[in-house]
């Protein structure tokens, strides 16, 4: 019995799939006298079959060898495109990860999405979220990897437009759906261009292939850039990072699973990517250098944000970037394991704010204050989530920074300075937000704040338990570092540089002498990091206004010449026909005279050679 | 001078000319009957032409000409009677007045 669900966890992503079928009837439109709740719990019903079904596959393959299955999706000429799943334990891992953060974020729903009707639309739409993860870990092949990067990208299109009655949300996912989708179709180029070099898109064979290939400098250079490009819109980095910021009109519950998972996934299919990637050095000093300027400048932004939301998911953007650089310096492990931190870390972070959103209605960080005394549960949720994503000794991303510090300290030490750097100004952001929500005096928005109903903080607590206990799962699972192997000198580093970034808010935001709203004496230099680099103005000014402009002329273009050179063929005869007509002038005597002319040019005609000799 | 045949060619295709040029630009419809009929004889002067050089004997183109001489007779009585007919309804023989065709 037990041996059969590890033979059937791919049916993971079919109970999502399902689910998101079977809550359709309770839309409005269709069940009138139904009401939303039930395609909730039929959701969550069906993702805890999911969760249990990955969990009781995990311990099964725990210590086993992965195994492979293969089915033919397409066969044609020379063309055989087959439906590669590989079950390893840490695809299983990644599963359970899923579907239990997907549990999380539906049971929080139900308490979120208690004033909405949308139910049916949402709840189908975090389904098939789920479902196309679940497949995406679970597919050993590069081509289904794209596959259900696009699902992804189109159901990132309609979650963020879930409330598309406003003009930011349907602006937001406009921008998600495109950037995604440019970074997509190069991933696309890559992806076509990979089969005639290859012969493969089965991820363990690109491996093997990937070790003794001999291809020219200039050709992996441009394969593994067009293949970095999809991940690199799919993980919000620098420059296709805008629409993480405009997907943060969505609702909260899902940007739960998008901050933490689905922006992950681009960081997974980067991973498995890896081999071949190790094919051009260029590209990945393209990653490491995209990677870095990512972590400084969206932790940057991300202090200089006033809204909750915003500086969160640009802290999703600044450790994407240091996935960037592990999986450029060829640490998968490391980067495989900062994901998980950073996706519960995060979870939790986003769960506990958002339970502060929903009762404080106000996003505006200036708007917070004074709610330690009245919502401890959320404050502790939130300082469990910052210690466990940036380095704080006992909890998890300390663990890993360091290791990965360690390892590249060595070779790269310019690198180990940006993730200590970005370490201290993760610190700083995510305990500058701290201090605003929770510490200072109440104001206006916060005075009368209760702590979320049970439905909101249960998931949080679960959620708290498991990110505090992670380390201890992590030990267990031999999955940590040797606690001799470390370099206390590093792991030192790193710890101070966390207590810098606190101490550094606390004693600026808990400080009454200093006057807030904090103004730098350079006002210029704030705006820049509060509007994101100017990153729209930039888009607006370059590709948007380029792709326009080329639009409007090939527009303009058609419409007059190539119509106009049609219509003119009309025209034309329509004119000649008009014209011609007074040849048939009516009088008989003109007949004559055409017919003579007629016949005289004939003749002509005829004795022209013998009248030219 | 001795006769040739060409000079006899000439002549007819002269007055034909002349029978063209008076069929298309006159504007009397008789002078145009009168001009077919001139058409017609210049036809006549190159049959009776051909039958005296070329077939002395056999004088075929004598009786061609006679037919001619006879259909042209009964062409200018039919034509004659058309031009009344016409003359009866528009009181005119002005040929361009004949123009029923709009623009």
């Amino acid at each position: 019995m037990l041996h059969c669900l590890d033979q059937t966890v791919w049916l993971v992503p079919c109970y999502a799939l399902l689910g998101s079928i079977l809550v359709l009837p309770w839309s409005p439109a269709w069940g009138r006298n139904l009401g939303p709740r039930p395609t909730g719990y039929i959701s969550i019903l069906l993702t805890s079959l999911a969760l249990l079904h990955s969990l009781l596959a995990l311990s099964n393959l725990w210590h086993s060898e992965p195994k492979y299955i293969a089915w033919d999706w397409l066969n044609a000429a020379n063309l055989n495109i087959s439906l590669d799943l590989e079950l390893s334990a840490v695809n299983v891992a990644a599963l359970v990860l899923i579907t239990g953060l997907n549990v999380l974020a539906q049971i929080y729903a139900v308490g979120y999405m208690e004033m909405d009707w949308g139910w049916a639309r949402f709840f189908a739409l975090l389904n098939l979220f789920q479902a196309g993860m679940c497949t995406l870990v679970l597919c050993n092949s590069l081509f289904f990897s794209y596959v259900v990067l696009e699902i992804l990208t189109l159901g990132t299109y309609l979650l963020i437009g879930f409330w598309f009655n406003q003009s930011l949300v349907v602006t937001g996912a406009r921008d998600a759906f495109l950037t995604k989708r440019i970074g997509d179709l190069i991933l696309l180029m890559g992806v076509v261009a990979l089969l005639p070099l290859a012969g493969t898109w089965n991820y363990t064979e690109l491996a093997e292939w990937a070790e003794t290939a001999v291809i020219s400098h200039q050709t992996a250079t441009i394969l593994c850039l067009a293949l970095i490009a999809g991940p690199l819109a799919k993980c919000a980095q620098f420059p296709l990072h805008l629409w993480l910021d405009e997907a943060m009109e969505g609702p909260m519950p899902a940007t739960i699973l998008r901050n933490t998972v689905v922006v992950s996934t681009g960081a997974w299919v980067l991973i498995k990517l890896q081999p071949v990637l190790m094919l051009s050095p260029v590209t990945n000093q393209v990653m490491i250098a995209i990677g870095a300027a990512t972590a400084v400048g969206a932790s940057l932004i991300a202090i200089a944000q006033v809204d909750i939301k915003r500086s969160l998911s640009y802290s999703v953007s600044a450790y994407m970037g240091l996935i960037f650089i592990a999986v450029g310096m060829g640490y998968t492990a490391i980067a495989l394991k900062l994901l998980l931190i950073h996706a519960l870390g995060m979870a939790l972070l986003v769960m506990s704010i958002g339970g502060i959103v929903l009762n404080s209605i106000s996003q505006d960080l200036r708007h917070y204050g004074g709610l330690w005394s009245r919502r401890p549960i959320s404050g502790i949720a939130y300082l469990a989530g910052v210690a466990s994503v940036v380095a704080t000794p006992p909890l998890g991303a300390f663990w890993v920074l360091s290791e990965f510090t360690q390892e590249l300290w060595l070779l790269r030490p310019g690198v180990a300075t940006v993730i200590i750097f970005v370490n201290a100004l993760t610190a700083f952001s995510m305990s500058r937000e701290f201090c605003l929500i929770f510490g200072g005096k109440p104001k206006a928005m916060t005075v009368r704040s209760p702590e979320g109903l049970w439905a909101l903080v249960m998931p949080m607590m679960i959620l708290m338990g498991f990110v505090i206990h992670l380390p201890l799962l992590m030990g267990v699972m031999g999955l940590l570092p040797n606690w001799q192997d470390l370099n206390s000198v590093i792991a030192g580093v790193l710890v101070l540089s966390t207590l810098l970034g606190v101490g550094l808010t606390g004693g600026i935001y808990l400080n009454d002498a200093i006057k807030k709203p904090i103004v730098l004496p350079n006002p210029g230099i704030q705006d820049f990091f509060a509007y994101d680099f100017y990153t729209a103005q930039l888009y607006r000014v370059t590709i948007v206004f380029v792709v326009n402009l080329v639009s409007r002329l090939i527009a303009w273009f058609d419409r007059f010449i190539v119509d106009g050179l049609v219509n003119f063929v009309g025209l034309a005869t329509v004119f000649s026909g008009q014209s011609l007509k007074y040849n048939v002038s009516g009088q008989g005597q003109f007949y004559i005279l055409s017919i003579l002319l007629g016949i005289a040019l004939f003749c002509l005609l005829i004795t022209s050679p013998y009248l030219l000799q | 001078m001795q006769m040739q045949l060409e000079y006899f060619l000439l002549i007819a295709a002269a007055l034909f000319c002349i029978g063209i040029y008076g069929l298309i630009t006159s504007r009397n419809a008789v002078r145009v009957l009168m001009s077919i009929e001139l058409l017609l004889n210049a036809v006549n002067i190159n049959l009776i032409g051909f039958s005296n050089f070329l077939d002395p004997l056999g004088l075929r183109g004598q009786v061609f000409a006679i037919f001619v001489l006879t259909i042209a007779a009964s062409e200018a009585a039919v034509g004659l009677a058309i031009i009344l007919a016409i003359y009866r309804n528009r009181d005119t023989i002005d040929m361009e007045q004949f123009n029923l065709l709009k623009w």
